[in-house]
């Protein structure tokens, strides 16, 4: 019994086996979503409304152009039928063009169609082919929705001020609940999460009357202070529990050694503080940024992004890839300000050792 | 350098908790004073009143006869190395050590160079450009120290900075806080509950119960003139042996008798004993202060029921009722679990303690 063989046991390759469909599931769960929303973003309108939806967006269009009834006749060939399905029969050419661009996501001048129609005259029929401007959709989104590039400035601008706003007060409440002992500090403490009780659309209107009287109606300092009631309440329980891990000895030390309070706090407490006090920001962000239900309510002519992206896919002009191609430029700033503060939140969930 | 005075020192917790009682004392210029007593004595609290870190409810607090009472802890010059050194965990070393210094606003040379040369006297110039999450305890506390020399401060507070390190550690540092405390002058208050640690690093000694000063003295005093039954039982290893005896005066003689041994007490003692008054009183002799004699002498005669050998000595335990009597006796003859042990011992070394005050009457 000295050699130990590695024998084949079923249980085990069973285990690992469940173990692997499930993690690939949970990823798949994630990213499709993702995945689905960032090949829409780069599908020209006209695949975006096919069914089966193309799983990747082409990069190239093969065209066919022949004299029509009405004057020439435009198709295009469907990967899916594989065939070519005409798309229009015109002799406007300009119309042409701009439907070549906007539907077809295949840029093409006046002049490029006029020379393929020269080329007409010795044949019966051209093919050609053009590359599809991938970025299309990202800048019909920006034309087409004349409020968007303001609008994402207005959102970034709700977004620092939430942060601010939630970040100092939120702070400030969290240390001294952390620092000091106080007759109902546990009831209030618990009280600041009321807030996030109530759903945003149930105390919108109220919030609009107010807004309306102190002048912050439809404009972005108004919306910071609404989502900064919300994420105050969180930052609090965050910041709290980070400065409560902060050894009081480490502040009595640097006041031992010549600190005031203020420079203890900045050269001790804050840059211990700081992975909590980044979470804390990163949740005052994602709430501020993805925010739509309330904006709509308390915004008229000065949207927020996520209020145009909402439009952009309800709207008149509403069009899904237009949509997905707001959604992944509002995806933008997430990702890279999570990424920015990432390090931070790894210390903190990854135990950083105070 | 300086002095240090408390001046009817009191410290309440709320209404009701008494931490410090009316504390009063002086500390001498260059002196090394430790402050023991056992947990919740109110030792530590005292330390913190000196640092600024807890407030004072009645009383004054003065350092080189400024009265510091109210002052915020960084205008008092003092400095103080923590229990738990609490050393910045962001920082690497050097900037631990120079924190204070750069607050004051010294030039980056002159702090480099005092950075370096405290560094070598806790002997840890190499470890400068680490964080101290890389170092061991030891070297962590080797920071805090560094750091409190830095400033070079009129007084050094301690509080119980080797109750973190292991057994051997603490001994040596010991012997190295005491070099440096040598080396640099400053009045140093020491706060302990280990009291070997406080017999083997201090100049005078305030022993501490319940808020209140039992005993200040040199280790010497509080070791062999114990005021109290607390004191003669909370320092020294083994603690002093106690047993309830009884005064008895047959004529002119006087005798201290109890079932197991009959002393004849004689001079200045017995006349203070019977100047006493109360019968019962309890009697302590040192493990050291007996002596194993032939079994016509001997006073007291048990079986031994436990023999320790320590090399340079044994530690002999005999039952006498319910209680336990240890005896630090020669290595040489050697006693076996078992053997009749036969003692004596001098009637200068006994102590004798009142019952009810517990205070010493001879």
């Amino acid at each position: 019994m000295a050699s130990k063989k590695k024998r084949f046991n079923p249980y085990k390759l069973a285990n690992k086996a469940l173990l692997y469909i499930i993690i690939t599931s949970v990823a798949f769960t994630i990213l499709l979503p993702v995945f689905f929303l960032v090949s829409l973003s780069f599908l020209t309108t006209r695949d975006s409304y096919k069914f089966p939806l193309p799983l990747l967006p082409s990069l190239t269009s093969d065209y066919k152009l022949e004299y029509g009834e009405r004057g020439y006749l435009l198709s295009i060939f469907d990967k899916a039928e594989e065939d070519y399905a005409t798309v229009m029969d015109t002799e406007d050419l300009e119309k042409m063009s701009i439907y070549m661009e906007a539907r077809l996501g295949t840029p093409t001048t006046i002049e490029e169609i006029e020379e393929q129609i020269a080329r007409l005259e010795t044949r019966n029929i051209v093919y050609f082919t053009k590359k599809i401007d991938l970025l299309h959709n990202f800048k019909a989104f920006f034309l087409i929705t004349n409020d968007a590039f303001p609008a994402l400035v207005r959102s970034l601008q709700i977004c620092v001020l939430t942060i601010l706003i939630s970040l100092s007060i939120g702070g400030m409440a969290g240390y001294a609940f952390a620092r000091y002992s106080f007759a109902g500090r546990d009831a209030l403490k618990f009280s600041v999460l009321f807030v996030r009780m109530f759903p945003g659309i149930a105390i919108a209107l109220p919030m609009v009357v107010i807004l309306i009287r102190i002048g912050f109606y439809d404009n972005p300092i108004g919306l910071a202070l609404v989502y900064s009631i919300g994420s105050i309440a969180l930052t609090v329980w965050i910041t709290a529990s980070i400065f409560m891990g902060i050894p009081v000895t480490l502040e009595e030390a640097a006041q031992v050694f010549g600190a005031t309070k203020m420079q203890t706090f900045i050269r001790i407490t804050f840059p211990l503080a700081l992975p909590g006090l980044a979470a804390a920001a990163m949740y005052a962000f994602l709430g501020a940024w993805n925010e739509t239900v309330a904006a709509i309510v308390l915004t008229q002519f000065n949207p927020t992004f996520s209020v145009v992206v909402y439009q952009s896919l309800v709207g008149a002009v509403g069009q899904v890839n237009l949509a997905a191609a707001g959604g992944i430029v509002m995806a933008v700033p997430t990702v890279i300000f999570t990424f920015i503060i990432r390090r931070y939140i790894n210390q903190m969930w990854g135990g950083m050792s105070v | 350098m300086a002095t240090l005075t408390f001046n009817n020192v009191t410290k309440r917790f709320g209404k009701k908790v008494v931490a410090v009682k009316e504390f009063s004392l002086e500390v001498y210029d260059k002196e090394f004073l430790v402050f023991l007593g056992p947990s919740g004595c109110g030792k530590t609290t005292c330390m913190r009143m000196v640092a600024g870190l807890e407030e004072v409810t009645e009383g004054r607090i003065s350092i080189d006869g400024k009265d510091v009472t109210d002052l915020p802890p960084r205008k008092r010059d003092v400095s103080m190395v923590f229990q738990n050194y609490a050393v910045w965990p962001h920082m690497t070393v050097h900037d631990n050590i120079a924190f204070a210094l750069k607050l004051m606003g010294r030039k980056k040379e002159i702090i480099d160079k005092t950075v370096h040369e405290v560094a070598v006297m806790v002997k840890i110039p190499e470890l400068l450009d680490r964080f101290p999450g890389q170092l061991s305890g030891g070297q962590q506390q080797r920071v805090a120290v560094a750091r409190a020399i830095a400033v070079k401060p009129s007084i050094f507070l301690m509080d119980e900075p080797l109750s973190n390190l292991d057994a051997k550690l603490r001994v040596s540092m010991r012997t190295e806080l005491k070099a440096i405390h040598q080396s640099t002058q400053a009045t140093t208050v020491f706060v302990t509950h280990d009291q070997s640690e406080a017999m083997s690093m201090a100049d005078r000694i305030v022993i501490m119960k319940d808020g209140e000063v039992i005993q200040i003295g040199t280790p010497d005093d509080v070791y062999h003139e114990s005021v109290n039954l607390f004191v003669a039982d909370f320092i020294g290893t083994p603690p002093t042996n106690f047993m309830g005896v009884e005064i008895s005066t047959e004529g002119k003689a006087c005798f201290l008798i109890n079932s197991h041994l009959k002393t004849r007490i004689s001079g200045e003692l017995a006349s203070c004993l019977k100047k006493h008054g109360k019968q019962k009183v309890i009697l302590g002799i040192r493990p050291e202060n007996f002596d194993l004699v032939d079994e016509s002498k001997a006073i007291v005669s048990a079986d031994c029921l436990v023999a320790e050998p320590q090399g340079s000595h044994q530690v002999i335990a005999i039952k006498l009722d319910e209680q336990i009597i240890k005896i630090i006796a020669p290595e040489q003859p050697k006693v076996n679990i078992g053997d009749r042990v036969h003692l004596s011992f001098e009637q200068e070394k006994i102590r004798v303690y009142d019952r009810e005050s517990e205070k010493r009457i001879r």
